[in-house]
């Protein structure tokens, strides 16, 4: 204890020091450490890659404004609770940072975000979509999409397009993500009274959805909606469509990949999903970010990457108004964010710290994704 | 320093000794159980249901769990160890594996994949306790999550303790020689008259046991869990465990758990090599100490050098 209050007197000394070394004319940028826990090693690298890499390309942009300094520490949660709780552990007590942004996956944020709280730590998910996240207690924001504002905003749009008065649905029932966005959908189907006609399940990693699908034909809906993430719902768009299920599908975010359309081809045409990111969107700021992106990567970033990009700026957004590197006026600062203009569109917190914003409604039309009106 | 980081990891580590004590147990009759995984959630999730729905206390439910997932174990135990090797392995891979599926489909009482949150954090009750008595933890000069991470530890450490001490005896015991003998001829044994049936599933219950108390103990130390907890993978990483730390001596499964814990921590620094190096370790530790890192020649002769008095015929 006494060693780093030492430490933290020296310092401020030296930073006091130099604040007056340097030339008044302009204000030292407000300096602090946020950590990251992101999955690096694992199943979900392909995640973290994305989140990871949008966060560094917004850190080399705001610091080279110069209003903000802002150091990023980076943990790996491969994916795991137990890893992503040591992680935060460290962010939080051996390297002192002032707020956290991650973890990937909502089963993750279920078991940190507690931890943070209770330390008064601020942490914002950015790919957590699964109900009562921000719940969790006042310390813990996101700025992804939940599941149950983007699948509403799909469903109502196709049920008025194509006069939708019965689905079908199937959903992944092993998966945290795909079951809650089935939550999400039945919820909607029933508020928008539409007649389910049956309820199928399938399970991660299944090749084979025939028997599912056959059963969905022969209650023929008109439409269906599917819970899954882009793996398996290639391959069912696929299967549906050689079976002759040519009804719109209306998919959760995990369906919402270009990835789609390279695995199932012609098949993928019609699926309409509901999305934060839209990469062909016509805005200066989405156009120049993706250009930036591809140059520094290789390619286009996709919802992760945008998400992280936004995040990272809405800490510094709240660390400008916080003014210096203090948890408790960070967390102020960040839910007072309103209306700040993103990549993703314009974005606020509500009350409860979770998101207010206009999804993207999308339908995969010639082979690539259009906005569906 | 007490530093919550580090307590972490150390309350992992010996939930992990736990776990590997559990499949060292059953190992030590000589039968290769894969199913640790699915008595840990039944333990876990037992707990968690009575101290969420039920509103139990934490130590009820933490009892139950584990009663719960003995007599599971004795129920499964009894047809199964009819069955050797390979077939007891995949035979109780797949009870690992039902049990996850039943808790995915039971969702009116799971929720399913969406898993359990919110359950009694060990830590945090404690604290809230202490706190009604008019205590505080600014009263030993600690921050509340200081406390509360030291709080964990100190219980798990006692409770490790306290089964290591336990089993150290029950090895050393008549009983404990009945599992060697089963171990080494399990025909021989039984012609010497010991009961191989009853000493069998008394060892495959208690890993049982343990097993399911550890997944309770898991439990109330992330505060939520999901079927995603406990697939397959975690059944493997249970027994290497104690196949990599010594699945011959005690200290083996204690050895393993603590060193694989610790080593993707230590190895955070290398960001996306650090499974790669961990995977290395394993195939080399398994090239050159098939048997474990520890056996008993190798502890002897630690003994041995320590004790400098001591024999060293070693």
């Amino acid at each position: 204890m006494r060693k780093i209050s030492k430490f933290f007197l020296t310092a401020s000394i030296l930073a006091l020091v130099l604040a007056q070394a340097i030339p008044a004319a302009q204000a030292a940028p407000v300096a602090a450490k946020i950590g990251v826990i992101s999955i690096i090693t694992g199943a979900g690298a392909a995640y973290g890659e994305a989140i990871t890499n949008g966060f560094k390309m917004a850190r080399d942009e705001l610091n080279a404004k110069g209003e903000v300094k802002i150091e990023l520490l980076i943990e790996d949660s491969s994916g795991k609770q137990e890893q992503a709780l040591a992680a935060a552990q460290k962010l939080i007590n051996s390297q002192q940072v002032t707020a956290i942004l991650g973890p990937t996956l909502s089963t993750e944020m279920k078991v940190v975000g507690p931890e943070a709280n209770a330390s008064g730590v601020p942490i914002m998910g950015t790919s957590t979509t699964a109900a009562g996240i921000t719940q969790i207690g006042k310390y813990v924001f996101r700025n992804s999409l939940p599941e149950s504002l983007a699948i509403p905003a799909s469903v109502k749009k196709a049920v008025a397009k194509y006069n939708i008065k019965s689905v079908a649905m199937l959903y992944g029932n092993d998966d945290v993500f795909t079951k809650s966005g089935f939550d999400s959908m039945k919820k909607a189907a029933t508020d928008l009274g539409l007649k389910v006609t049956t309820i199928e399940e399938f399970q991660k990693g299944q090749a084979d959805y025939k028997a599912q699908l056959t059963k969905i034909k022969a209650t023929k809906p008109d439409a269906v909606f599917c819970s899954a993430l882009y793996e398996e719902g290639a391959v069912i768009l696929s299967q549906a469509r050689k079976m002759g299920i040519n009804q719109p599908f209306v998919g959760g975010n995990g369906f919402n990949s270009p990835k789609v359309i390279d695995i199932a081809k012609e098949a993928a045409n019609g699926l309409v999903v509901a999305t934060p990111w839209f990469a062909d969107k016509n805005d200066p700021q989405v156009k120049a970010f993706v250009q930036k992106y591809e140059k520094a990567y290789g390619k286009k970033p996709d919802q992760f990457a945008a998400q992280a990009y936004d995040a990272l700026y809405i800490m510094g957004e709240a660390l400008k108004k916080a003014g210096q590197a203090d948890r408790n006026k960070m967390r102020d600062a960040l839910a007072g964010i309103r209306n700040y203009n993103g990549v993703l569109g314009k974005f606020s917190f509500d009350a409860e710290r979770d998101v207010v914003m206009d999804p993207n409604v999308l339908i995969i039309k010639d082979g690539k994704f259009q906005i569906f009106n | 320093m007490i530093n919550p980081y580090y307590l972490q990891i150390a309350s992992f580590i010996l939930i992990n000794i736990i776990l590997g004590l559990s499949i060292y147990i059953t190992l030590s009759t000589g039968q290769l159980s894969l199913g640790n995984a699915g008595f840990m959630s039944i333990g876990a999730y037992t707990s968690a249901l009575l101290t969420v729905k039920v509103g139990l206390p934490m130590v009820a439910g933490i009892l139950a769990g584990s009663l719960l997932a003995f007599l599971i174990g004795i129920l499964i135990g009894i047809p199964t160890l009819r069955l050797q090797g390979v077939y007891l392995a995949i035979a109780t891979l797949g009870f690992g594996e039902v049990v996850r599926v039943l808790f995915i489909n039971w969702e009116s009482l799971t929720s399913g994949a969406v898993g359990i949150a919110g359950i009694p954090h060990l830590g945090r009750t404690m604290l809230a306790g202490l706190q009604e008595r008019g205590f505080s933890s600014e009263q030993w000069g600690l921050k509340n999550n200081e406390f509360i991470s030291l709080t964990i530890f100190i219980i798990l450490l006692a409770i490790t303790v306290l089964l290591l001490a336990f089993f150290s005896r029950l090895f050393a015991s008549r009983v404990g020689r009945a599992f060697r003998a089963i171990r080494l001829d399990e025909k021989a044994a039984e012609a010497m008259g010991i009961h191989t049936t009853y000493y069998k599933i008394l060892t495959f219950s208690m890993g049982a046991l343990l097993a399911g108390f550890a997944g309770a103990l898991f439990a109330h130390v992330t505060g939520y869990i999901s079927p995603a907890d406990f697939t397959y993978h975690r059944a493997v990483e249970i027994l290497v465990f104690a196949v990599f730390g010594g699945s011959e001596v005690l200290w083996g499964p204690v050895f393993g758990a603590l060193f694989l814990t610790v080593m993707p921590e230590m190895l955070r620094g290398m960001s996306e090599y650090r499974y790669f190096i961990y995977g290395t370790i394993l195939v080399v530790m398994m090239v050159f100490r098939p048997q474990g890192v520890l056996d008993q020649p190798l502890l002897d002769r630690l003994r041995g050098r320590r004790g400098g008095g001591g024999d060293d015929a070693a």
